[in-house]
């Protein structure tokens, strides 16, 4: 709170010391006002504690002040005792014999009061004094005692589960649920029977049973006769267990909407939103009936909508855009009610744009766009580029977009940058619909500068489309010529890729000028570190060097208009979304397991323990049937082409067939390899030439693995090394670091390294066995093991690789000191090799 | 499971913990601290109200100068969740007497626990009737010294009534003039185009009581709605006498309301809480009479020079007249100079909004005020950067007018000792959204 924390703590100190003191003098007064100098300090304690100074230090001098009639001084004694007790477990027993004395106070309001406080210690060891009073508690005369204990059974049960059990609290629960006169009793009991029963259901047969039984029936009617008298809150719970009630036939169905229809009326949302539930899932199987659910529910949704704060506002909406997406032709005549406020926070406007996207059908559309335009010119960015986006969206969904298009090409000429770049994108996929709009979009996207694009998606889509209408656009090959020649500015691969499938394109319609481009962009594409642009500019160069014509039928080949764009979500996702109406999952929009379950929530962190590290114990022959057809499927690729690189044939065999590779690996592997790069040339009969005339058109100059690695030393390892992931870590620890060097990976090894099992089978090719291997996209960490042939020496490896700066750090432990030098260059040349092929 | 809230947080706007109750232990000590580095110091702040942290859901709403945060580790329902944030604010706005804010809070944080314990029990919802809370939780709020009333103090009851056939009031109220207040405060929500054209328009209204009334008296509502009146005509078998017949889109009451009467008869009849409640929502989209027209032309001339014309016209009886009528016209951020004049109220140029703020404290009806302004702009280097044109607002109340048509035409108490009762009526009509766009 302050700079200065010494000063602050000695305050802090001196003030709950003081107040300690002040407390102890009172503990004993009988002297009138004495309640009063009490219930200062109590609150003087309470809001320390509010704050979050630690005050349990009073624990004892509270417990001696809280024998006092005065019911606010006990509560707040009960509130720093609840807060208190889980920490102080051998002071909390304290506080037992106040709390018991109180559990029997003649006044109903102390003794609810002293049970909820009871129950609010949460200190196991004390379960034992709950009973007693709990089961008195839910035999009281009075209904706010008999709430209390019904909750408090409830917290007993996340104490300890079984001292619950035991006592045969479910079965209470379970009596006075159907039977107490008090609906908030009946409440509680449903609540913590639900909860108690689904979490006994794991383990017992019976918990589950009863806790299908709630949804039957007898059950389900004697709620929905009382539903009248329950809380609005309680109305909710009750209204989502006849959810899940299955009725035996129509007229039961048309017996609980008649009798649930007034709560369509209700001022509260929950209450509304909790009918609608039941009533859509009760006729589900009605197709038709289904429908005028649809119709009788949208008014009171609506109400809902406008009346309210705008998080109300949104909890709603979000149920409602689950509904309009599911049946928009249903809401498209109330297409006005999801016109955005200019002043409506940026949540609700995006809701309120992707209805308005789902409801627009032939008699609405013009309205709606011409609305959606008003919003493009938003102060709002991100809503601006929304409603551009919904633009798009119904020119796809459309049939007649004569007047969309003109709109879309509108946002181009406005000269802003968010909206041309959003237009571009859009203008892109409608001609991917609609080919025939080519000539007029076309003029207008001719007219845009490439240099006032700068958003990856936007640039790529412009970039789609000089390649795509090269021959349409006068300056295509010179656009594309510029771009290629600020290669190493484009930071984004997308625009990258698109760039080399664009000037392919622009070159098999207008060669002469563009092969200058093509060439450019091939060099460059090759060069890229970025392992799809170098794969693409790789597969392009092949590709021509085989046949041209082939290549064109690949990379130009007629195309068919996309019909349909598919959509994202999954119906078993959205059937699962619409099964959990009235929750989280709607606003969330997908399933609770995808945000409750642990596994669901996000990516693996990167770990540092070795004991955490995903893949663990390369032992070999279990995956190895997997790892053969990853490697074969890469390699195909590779072999048919590299015979034609000027390079000494020595290395590759080298690699594959080095002595100390041992198992039943290599051969399974090697032998399919070097049998697939000579039936492919051979099948092909591509002689070295024409690829070499390739290079000279483009004016290409490969030096591609050209690179000279340093050569392996003396030093041997013995290929068959074991050890034991325990040793391995046990070792770890023991060892000091000997060595710790920093390399760079070639862009070939890093590209190889999409398959990580790739490095580990070359590392092993080499000597160096894997123990455990783990990581994500940029960094990926190893850690490796060899040993000295014929020698105990081990050494053990861990190395990081960045994929992204294209460098690895290496860690050296070794039993042999001496000799971590001459491994580590040992080490240093296989990594090299790694990718090489 | 409907809430089923871990804890409960207050938080003021530097992220001070005010209140803090943690219902259930699923959920760490230290979900403030999440909230505060993953939601508060973001520019995630206001971009949406649920917001997912590891595996616990945040849920906050602002309310004056306080975040209540709620957090959950369950897939809970949001909407009951938000509901009861409302339902625990109003309860205590009724404790305190008036605002809900960050002093307010400071010194009643010891009420506000006990509350908190009170309405909510392990994370599920209970009582939050403060008819009911008042019973048995009877400390009286410190009250600001600038709050207008003095609270009654509610009679100490040692024997609990806290449930009963009618959970909304108490009995044995006695008054010894009985009288009933009935406010209609309608708000209309306006989209207009720069033709002209209304876009989107529509009245949300509600319905507001307060009753001093003795013993458990029965109360009926006539409007002049068209479900009401139909049902009426064909009970007496005449047709409606004259006026309008207003259509309801439709209704929502206070759970006073006997919903099943409502249904059946297609009358408004209750047994009303003591004191202040909303009886009835509405919301209609059809025959609204807007009380204003604005007539707005705007000239860009050159670059650095625009003329702003704007017509408000009050279409309302001549007898009446709105008050607190504030038009806002916005103008370009690079404006250096303006010069206008009105026929009617004060206009000032206002940088902070980038708005000609034009405020007429009596508008009456029937009227066509104008302002029409001149405006100097500093031309700037990045050119062709257009405006883009925010709509006008504007802001008013137009006392005895309602905005749908709608009219009270009975309001019949009945109690078993017979009383006389004085009943008064008021009308307003507030603006809501009001948008032009120019």
């Amino acid at each position: 709170m302050n700079d200065d924390r010494g000063y602050v703590n000695f305050n802090e100190k001196s003030e709950v010391s003081d107040l300690k003191l002040q407390l102890r003098q009172l503990a004993g007064s009988r002297a009138p006002g004495t309640d009063d100098s009490k219930r200062d300090l109590f609150k003087k304690v309470i809001s320390n504690m509010t704050i979050g100074i630690d005050v349990s230090s009073l624990f004892g001098e509270m417990v001696m002040c809280s024998a006092t009639s005065d019911i606010v001084l006990k509560k707040m004694c009960y509130l720093y005792v609840g807060n208190y007790a889980k920490v102080n477990p051998d002071l909390a027993l304290l506080t037992i014999n106040f709390l018991q004395r109180d559990c029997k106070d003649q006044d109903p309001m102390i003794r609810g009061l002293a049970l909820r406080s009871l129950c609010s210690l949460r200190v196991a060891n004390l379960v034992e004094y709950l009973v007693g009073p709990l089961g008195s508690g839910l035999k009281d005369n009075n209904s706010y005692v008999r709430t209390v204990a019904v909750i408090g059974v409830l917290k007993l049960y996340h104490i300890s589960a079984t001292t619950c059990i035991d006592a045969d609290f479910p079965e209470t629960l379970k009596h006075l649920m159907l039977n107490d006169q008090d609906t908030q009793v009946v409440a509680n009991c449903l609540s913590a029977l639900q909860e108690i029963w689904t979490l006994e259901s794991t383990t017992s047969e019976e918990a589950a049973r009863e806790r299908e039984n709630l949804h039957s029936k007898p059950y389900v009617y004697y709620f929905l006769n009382r539903i009248k008298e329950f809380s609005e809150w309680a109305q909710c719970l009750v209204m989502e267990l006849v959810a899940k009630y299955i009725p035996s036939d129509n007229s039961e169905i048309f017996d609980i909407m008649n009798l649930l229809e007034d709560r369509l009326q209700h001022a509260n949302g929950a209450v509304v939103l909790a009918t609608t539930k039941v009533f859509l899932h009760l006729t589900l199987s009605m197709a038709d009936v289904h429908q005028q659910v649809y119709e009788r529910i949208k008014a009171p949704l609506l109400t809902q909508v406008s009346s309210g704060s705008p998080e109300q506002s949104y909890a709603i909406l979000s149920h409602l855009h689950l509904l309009v997406m599911r049946a928009p032709y249903i809401f498209s005549s109330d297409y006005k009610h999801f016109y955005c406020q200019y002043n409506e926070p940026s949540y609700v406007k995006k809701l309120k744009l992707e209805m308005l996207t789902a409801v627009a059908n032939e008699s609405n559309t013009y309205e709606i766009v011409t609305e959606l335009c008003e919003y493009a010119a938003n102060v709002d960015i991100p809503i601006a580029r929304e409603s551009i986006r919904a633009v798009g969206k119904i020119a796809l969904q459309q049939y007649d977009v004569n007047a969309i298009v003109d709109r879309l090409l509108q946002f181009l000429e406005m000269e802003k940058d968010y909206v041309t770049s959003e237009a571009l994108v859009l203008v892109k996929d409608l001609l991917r619909k609609y080919p025939q709009w080519s000539q007029d979009c076309i003029a207008v996207v001719g007219n845009i500068s490439s240099n006032n694009v700068q958003e990856p998606k936007a640039k790529a889509a412009l970039i789609w489309m000089l390649g795509e209408y090269s021959q349409d656009m006068h300056d295509a090959p010179y656009v594309l010529e510029s771009l290629v020649e600020n290669w190493d500015e484009e930071h984004s691969a997308e625009v990258r890729l698109h760039l080399l499938t664009a000037v392919m394109k622009c070159f098999f319609k207008r060669p002469p000028e563009t092969q200058k481009a093509l060439g450019a962009a091939l060099a460059a594409g090759l060069a890229d570190f970025h392992q799809d642009v170098h794969d693409r500019a790789l597969f392009y160069y092949r590709l021509l060097q085989y046949n041209v014509s082939v290549a064109e039928s690949v990379v130009n080949p007629p195309k068919q208009a996309v019909s349909v764009f598919a959509d994202t979500q999954s119906s078993e996702v959205k059937d699962r979304i619409f099964d959990e109406f009235n929750s989280l999952s709607v606003v969330y929009q997908k399933p609770s397991y995808m945000f409750t379950d642990k596994e669901h929530r996000g990516t693996l962190e990167f770990s540092d323990e070795l004991g955490n590290l995903s893949i663990n114990a390369e032992t070999g022959d279990s995956v190895v049937p997997a790892q053969r057809v990853e490697e074969n499927d890469k390699d195909l690729l590779l072999s048919t082409t590299e015979k034609d690189d000027v390079r000494d044939p020595g290395s590759n065999g080298s690699a594959y067939n080095a002595p100390s590779y041992n198992g039943s690996v290599p051969s399974a592997t090697s032998q399919p390899l070097a049998d697939l790069a000579f039936s492919s040339t051979g099948a092909t009969g591509q002689a070295p030439a024409p690829g070499l005339a390739i290079d000279d058109l483009l004016g290409l100059d490969f030096s591609v693995g050209t690179a000279t690695t340093p050569s392996p030393p003396p030093l041997t390892l013995n290929p068959k090394a074991v050890l034991d992931p325990g040793t391995f870590q046990q070792k770890w620890r023991q060892l000091p670091i000997s060595l710790s060097e920093e390399y760079s990976l070639s862009p070939l090894g890093i590209a190889s390294l999409v398959t990580p099992n790739a490095l580990l089978r070359h590392m092993q090719s080499h000597s160096i066995q894997c123990i455990a291997s783990g990581g994500q996209s940029p960094n990926f960490k190893f850690f490796f093991f060899a040993q000295k042939a014929e020698e105990a020496s081990i050494y053990l490896v861990e190395c990081i690789i960045n994929t992204s700066s294209a460098k690895s750090q290496i860690k050296i432990k070794a039993d042999d000191q001496s000799s971590s030098q001459a491994f580590s260059t040992l080490f240093q040349s296989a990594l090299s090799k790694f990718g090489l092929p | 499971m409907p809430v089923a809230a871990s804890a409960v947080y207050f938080l003021n706007l530097r992220g001070d913990v005010l209140i803090n109750r943690l219902y259930r232990d699923d959920v760490g000590g230290n979900m403030v601290d999440a909230f505060r580095t993953h939601i508060m110091q973001t520019k995630e702040l206001g971009t949406c109200p649920v917001k997912q942290i590891g595996g616990c859901s945040f849920f906050y709403m602002r309310i004056s100068n306080v975040y209540i945060v709620i957090v959950v580790s369950t897939n809970a329902n949001v909407a009951c969740a938000f509901k009861f944030v409302v339902e625990a604010v109003a309860l205590f706005k009724s404790y305190f007497g008036g605002a809900f804010d960050e002093d307010a809070i400071r010194n009643n944080f010891v009420l506000i626990y006990e509350l908190l314990d009170e309405i909510m029990d392990f994370g599920y919802p209970q009582n939050l009737s403060p008819e009911i809370l008042k019973l048995y939780i009877t400390q009286e709020g410190v009250r600001s010294p600038f709050s207008s009333k003095a609270s009654e103090r509610p009679v100490p009851n040692a024997t609990l009534q806290v449930t009963g056939a009618v959970g909304w009031r108490r009995e044995g109220l006695v008054y010894k003039k009985n009288e009933v207040f009935l406010d209609i405060v309608e708000s209309v929500n306006l989209l207009m185009s720069s033709k002209g054209v209304v876009l989107r328009c529509d009245v949300t209204g509600k319905i507001l009581m307060k009753c001093f009334l003795s013993g458990m008296p029965d109360l009926k509502l006539g409007l002049n709605d068209k479900i009401g009146l139909e049902k009426e005509s064909q009970l007496k078998s005449r047709p409606t006498k004259s006026g309008k017949t207003i259509e309801l889109d439709d209704v929502t009451f206070h759970q006073c309301v006997n919903l099943t009467r409502f249904n059946s008869e297609k009358t408004v009849s209750f047994v009303p809480p003591d004191g202040e409640f909303e009886l009835m929502k509405y919301r209609i989209t059809e025959g609204v009479n807007l009380p204003f027209k604005v007539l707005p032309t705007i000239k860009e001339l050159g670059r650095t020079r625009m003329e702003v014309n704007v017509k408000v016209k009050s279409v309302f009886g001549a007898k009446m007249f709105a008050l607190g009528v504030v038009i806002k016209i916005p103008v370009p951020k690079q404006t250096a100079k303006t010069s206008f004049t009105v026929t009617s109220g004060r206009a000032k140029y206002n940088a902070a909004i980038d708005c000609l703020v034009w405020k007429i404290r009596k508008f009456p009806g029937q009227t066509e005020p104008t302002l029409s302004a001149e405006i100097e702009l500093i031309s700037t280097m990045t050119e062709k950067k257009s405006w883009t044109r925010p709509p006008i607002q504007m802001e008013f109340q137009v006392p005895m007018f309602t905005a749908s048509g709608l009219r009270v035409r009975f309001l019949k108490v009945w109690e078993k000792s017979g009383y006389n009762t004085v009943e008064w009526v008021r009308y307003i009509t507030k603006a809501g959204s009001y948008e032009i766009r120019c």
